[in-house]
């Protein structure tokens, strides 16, 4: 067998594959697109969307409303994903402006390393919106994004008053560096230092809930008095519910931040006690379609707040 | 088998070859390397398929196809480099792929009873079965391979090179065993360089040279000059050419060298001379060679070039005190299989300025080596693995030569080599005799411990048991001192 | 007999030249596939997207061809960066940073060798160790916040051009890979590397000093992947502390894909360059064609395995 041979038809055919399997995909979140004559790739009807990961429910929602939103006027929407590698985000932006789509909404893995590749896209002359994190140091036409220090100290809030102002808290924190994690802490720290809660453990559990879980279980072996856990997102407030009913603690209450589908869940169950919810798939939303303002020549605001809401077991849906 | 042809490309390695084996007869396949005796015996066992020609077996036309329509058919060889896998044990490594087993579960004790009757038909019962390959030496390991073909009930057996990593006790042990079979009914087909075995052992012989099938001969009547000649299609004049030089001043000289497996070695070596060191499987004299080299460290004792005490604790000073090591095991030890010839033979001390190699100084050298030691090759860019036996231990010996040692450790410079290549290695060493580096010559085989050496040291269980001026000893008399006689 | 091998020769040359051919059809294809593929902008892009895996997989050539393995790379990246810029927030000049990030990747890269030398580590189990230990130093130095970068001399060695066209990274690598490809071929320490990995024990007994090589291989990789590191941390502004996480793997592959031989002795650093472009050239292929990121992850994997079990073939 040649192994020339070989290489070049497997290449092709997995060319082939994965460009057959982008149709579905396409056409399942974008059934409207499907049907219209689609769009040629540099057409002023291309949006570009730099996730920092799918590997997170919150970002599959944003994603979600931004398709939702592209497909109701027809516009094509490309995704590109960069598993939380600000280098290979970079890449993938660079991808985008080689594409030449008319508007990039950037969500960036890292609020310090992607002013560069926001400046290459600005010398190409298209525009970029961020969302949910900002870009330190980068020209953006708008930034959309929940508050997250304010969702910090509404879950702080939240907890002074259910605990009545008294008790031990432990804090999970998510990825060391991301401006969520961040304003997260800040908000909810700053809320709680003067309240009478007392945080007693904080320790990163990096958004994720299995260590969410496996954290989670060893600060309850070295510190059995506590009354609360704020986790800085659902996923790892997942995981410290789990360790609880592990370790037989059903009475210590849980906060969580998002608003995941789980999470949402999760209140209505009573599992969790409540959840500062973010809107992802409003931000996708108001992603799309401030870039088609933009597209349109309209001026857009330069910062979008995107509501947060608490979320508890009276008003979960 | 009749007929028989296979070409590599455009390459014929077999041109019509025609090969009888007859039941209960020991049948000697010879021919130098390259021949086309690998190629014969692999179209045999399935390995590579004949492009023409038929094999038969009891007068029926089989297809052989795989190794497992070999064993079907009672045919099973032996390689000469071992087959066996270092850390599984004996019993494991003789039912590799046959386990006995119900359902995926081993029947452990069946098997072990099983290899302790193989082990005592190649005279090992003395083996644990559980026992790692890897703690047996060569010799056991070649036995066990035996036994293990003979446990798949071969009709037919190859034998390929079996006594070259045997003592002289274990080849008396596997020719006894081989008469046993052959009383049996058996046929073997026997393929060495040894003439002596060939002519003890065998009832008849066939040829190959170049591919071609040179004729079949019944040993009784037959000389070895007849017999290399159809090798060869010359005469060669004499197996060990002739030297005539005087030793010189003492070069080396090694006082109570010891550690865990050698005790208390003490000779002297000069300058021009070669001193033969003979002993079985196990004596200590790859070991003696070891520490000499610095590979492994000396506990006691101290060695001396030139009457000043050298420290040779790494094969990096030992190469700088003027020594060299041609080791036993090329591929293992002495080749890098994937690099080129050139890059082989400078590998010791590459032609260099400031780090940067000086290429053309160093295909120079290694012109002048591969013409100087007769290295059969077209293009010194081959990597050392596409190579014949006798030309990479050539590229071993120039790899020292480029260095100009004044000591030169030989172990086992001739296994495996064809009868053609080991006279030009007798050649090289008596050159490098009569260059005046002196030269330390392992070797199992006594014939040519006893034409080439000066004088012999012979080793019995790491000790020096005796030293023998090479004139007046016999090959009585350095077994008695191998064995431990006296 | 000869010609039989030069036969063979000529079909090793063939599968030599496999990865750069399928490199060649993956351009053709993508070419006819997307219309903004082809052009000099979008090639420089990737060049400069591939040119930090390409630095950290020439330094893993010569670990993997002397036989042994390196998966500290991504967390040398990371340590050795977030100290560069580390130096540089406490004041100190770009000069001094990138002096002391490059002798610690260098410092960190022959403690590896002592581990697999002297310490008679395996080289996969010694270099998972400290891979693990940098990452954890990494983020207890950065506190898990990106140390930002100010001087603007420093960012233009990962985000300058020369001649207002060819991205500095791209220099970098081409720069790096000749020295490295004549430290392969043209010296003795090359050569030496070839033989370490061939065997071991043939290359011991010829005198080559086993245990130095070692450090040297490993030391020229921590170096290679703490210029890695100084490169990325100039282009991204900061240091991350989770930079280059599964870096080595993306090194590997690319090594791999050239044709280099995991079990040492056999390959050569084009095949690496060839190999990093052709994870390059997928990736941003890919992406422009749209093609979902779950998706990309398929195809790559599926490349790897395919290429890996031609090599096999041999």
């Amino acid at each position: 067998m040649n192994k020339l041979g070989f290489l070049a038809v497997s290449t092709l055919t997995l060319l082939a594959a994965a460009c057959s399997n982008q149709g579905p995909t396409d056409a399942a979140s974008t059934p409207a697109a499907a049907s219209t004559s689609p769009a040629p790739a540099a057409s002023n009807k291309t949006i570009g969307l730099a996730l920092s990961t799918q590997n997170n429910p919150f970002f599959v929602a944003l994603k979600n409303g931004a398709q939702k939103e592209a497909a109701a006027d027809g516009y094509t929407l490309t995704v590109v994903d960069a598993q939380d590698d600000p280098a290979k985000q970079i890449s993938s932006v660079e991808d985008l402006i080689q594409k030449k789509v008319s508007v990039i909404l950037l969500n960036p893995t890292d609020s310090s390393a992607l002013a560069g590749a926001v400046k290459e896209a600005n010398d190409a002359h298209i525009p970029v919106i961020t969302l949910d994190r900002s870009v330190d140091g980068a020209q953006v036409v708008a930034h959309i994004a929940s508050d997250n220090v304010v969702g910090g100290s509404e879950a702080a809030k939240f907890l002074i008053k259910a605990l009545n102002n008294k008790g031990n808290v432990i804090e999970l924190q998510g990825v060391p560096g991301t401006s969520a994690a961040r304003d997260r802490g800040q908000g909810f720290d700053d809320e709680i230092k003067t309240s009478g809660l007392k945080i007693i453990a904080q320790q990163p559990a990096n958004f994720d809930r299995a260590q969410g879980l496996s954290v989670t279980e060893n600060l309850l072996q070295a510190h059995p008095d506590v009354q609360a856990i704020f986790a800085q997102n659902d996923e790892m407030a997942l995981g410290a519910v789990r360790a609880l009913d592990g370790a037989k603690r059903a009475n210590v209450l849980v906060v969580g931040f998002d608003g995941t589908p789980d999470g949402i869940q999760a209140v209505k169950d009573g599992k969790i006690a409540a959840i500062v919810a973010q809107q992802p798939d409003m931000i996708g939303q108001l992603g799309v379609k401030n870039a088609k303002s933009v597209i349109d020549g309209e001026k857009v605001e330069a910062k979008i707040a995107v509501p947060l809401k608490l979320v508890t077991k009276d008003n979960a849906q | 088998m009749h007929g028989i042809q296979k070409a590599f490309g455009p390459v014929k390695v077999l041109e019509g070859v025609d090969f009888e084996l007859r039941p209960g007869e020991v049948h000697a396949l010879m021919g130098e390397n390259g021949a086309g005796k690998s190629t014969l015996m692999k179209v045999l066992t399935g390995v590579h398929k004949a492009d023409a020609g038929d094999i038969k077996v009891d007068g029926q036309t089989v297809s052989i196809h795989s190794t497992t329509d070999a064993e079907k058919h009672g045919i099973a060889i032996i390689h000469q480099e071992l087959n066996l896998i270092p850390h599984l044990s004996v019993t494991e490594n003789l039912f590799l792929g046959r386990e006995l087993s119900t359902l995926g579960v081993l029947h452990r004790r069946a098997m072990r009873k099983r290899a302790r009757e193989w082990l005592a038909q190649v005279g090992m019962q003395s083996i644990d079965p559980d026992m790692p390959v890897a703690r047996l030496s060569v010799g056991q390991q070649q036995m066990v391979e035996i036994a293990k073909a003979l446990g798949q009930n071969a009709r037919v057996l190859i034998m390929d090179e079996p006594t070259a990593a045997l003592s002289e006790r274990e080849t008396d042990t596997l020719f006894a065993l081989i008469r046993e079979l052959r009383q049996k009914g058996t046929g073997i087909v026997y393929v060495s360089h040894r003439m002596e075995e060939i002519f003890v052992l065998c009832d008849r012989i066939s040829v190959l040279r170049d591919g071609h099938f040179v004729g079949t001969r019944p040993i009784p009547g037959l000389s070895l000059d007849e017999v290399v000649q159809m090798m060869v299609g010359r005469s060669l004049e004499a197996r060990f050419p002739t030297r005539d030089v005087t030793p010189g001043k003492v070069l080396l000289k090694v006082e109570h060298l010891g550690d865990k497996q050698v005790h208390d070695i003490s000779f002297e070596l000069r300058a021009g001379e070669v001193l033969g060191v003979a002993g079985l499987m196990g004596a200590g004299r790859t070991e003696l060679a070891r520490l000499l080299f610095g590979l492994d460290k000396a506990s006691e004792g101290r060695v001396l070039l030139d009457d000043e005490p050298i420290h040779t604790r790494t094969p990096v000073q030992a190469i700088k005190a003027g020594l060299g090591f041609v080791t036993e095991d090329r591929k293992a030890q002495g080749l890098v299989l994937d690099l080129s010839l050139r890059e082989n033979i400078s590998l010791p001390r590459v032609p260099a300025h400031a780090g940067v190699i000086d290429r053309a100084t160093e295909k120079r050298q290694t012109k002048g080596l591969i013409e100087q030691l007769k290295i059969r090759t077209r293009d010194m860019e081959l990597p050392a693995r596409a190579l014949s036996g006798g030309n990479q231990q050539k590229v071993v010996l120039a790899k020292w030569l480029a260095l100009k040692p004044r000591v030169l450790i030989l172990d086992e410079p001739t296994r495996g080599v064809d009868v053609g290549g080991k006279a030009e290695i007798y050649q090289i060493i008596n050159q490098l005799v009569a260059s005046g580096v002196a030269i330390l010559m392992i070797s199992s085989e006594l014939p040519e411990v006893l034409a080439m050496s000066d004088r012999i040291l012979v080793m019995h269980e790491g000790r020096a048991s005796a030293l023998l001026d090479a004139a007046t000893a016999t090959q009585e008399t350095v077994m008695l001192a191998a064995t431990g006689g006296h | 007999m000869t010609s039989r091998f030069s036969f063979g020769n000529g079909a090793a040359l063939l599968q030599r030249l496999g990865s750069v051919i399928g490199l060649l059809l993956l351009i053709i294809a993508l070419s006819v596939l997307s219309p903004d593929f082809l052009n000099a902008g979008n090639l420089l892009t990737v060049l400069r997207q591939v040119s930090i895996n390409a630095l950290i997989a020439f330094g893993m050539t010569f670990v993997i061809l002397a036989g042994g393995i390196d998966l500290s790379v991504g967390a040398i990246l990371a340590f050795t960066g977030a100290i560069t810029a580390g130096v540089m927030a406490a004041g100190h000049g770009m000069a001094l940073a990138i002096g002391v990030g490059l002798g610690l990747g260098l410092l960190l890269g022959v403690i590896n060798g002592v581990l697999v030398s002297w310490g008679r580590v395996a080289p996969f189990i010694a270099t998972l160790g400290t891979m693990t230990l940098l990452r954890g130093l990494t983020l207890s130095y950065t506190q898990g916040q990106p140390i930002g970068v100010s001087n603007s001399s420093f960012a233009l060695l990962g985000d300058g051009y020369i001649a207002h066209l060819i991205p500095n990274p791209v220099v970098w690598m081409f720069l790096v890979f000749v020295i490295c490809a004549f430290l392969l071929r043209g010296t003795v320490f090359g050569r030496h590397v070839f033989a370490l990995g061939g065997n071991e024990e043939a290359a011991r007994l010829s005198g080559v000093r086993i245990n130095a090589m070692k450090l040297g291989v490993y030391g020229l990789s921590g170096l290679l992947s703490a210029f890695a590191g100084i490169v990325l941390t100039s282009r991204l502004y900061s240091a991350q502390a989770t930079a280059g996480s599964g870096y080595e793997l993306d090194a590997i592959a690319a090594v791999v894909l050239g044709g280099t031989s995991l079990a040492g002795g056999r390959g050569w650093l084009f095949g690496t360059l060839v190999g990093a472009l052709l994870i390059g050239f997928l990736n941003n292929g890919l992406n422009l064609l749209g093609v979902s990121s779950f998706y990309q992850q398929v195809v790559k994997g599926a490349v790897i395995l395919i290429a890996v079990l031609l090599d096999r073939r041999k």
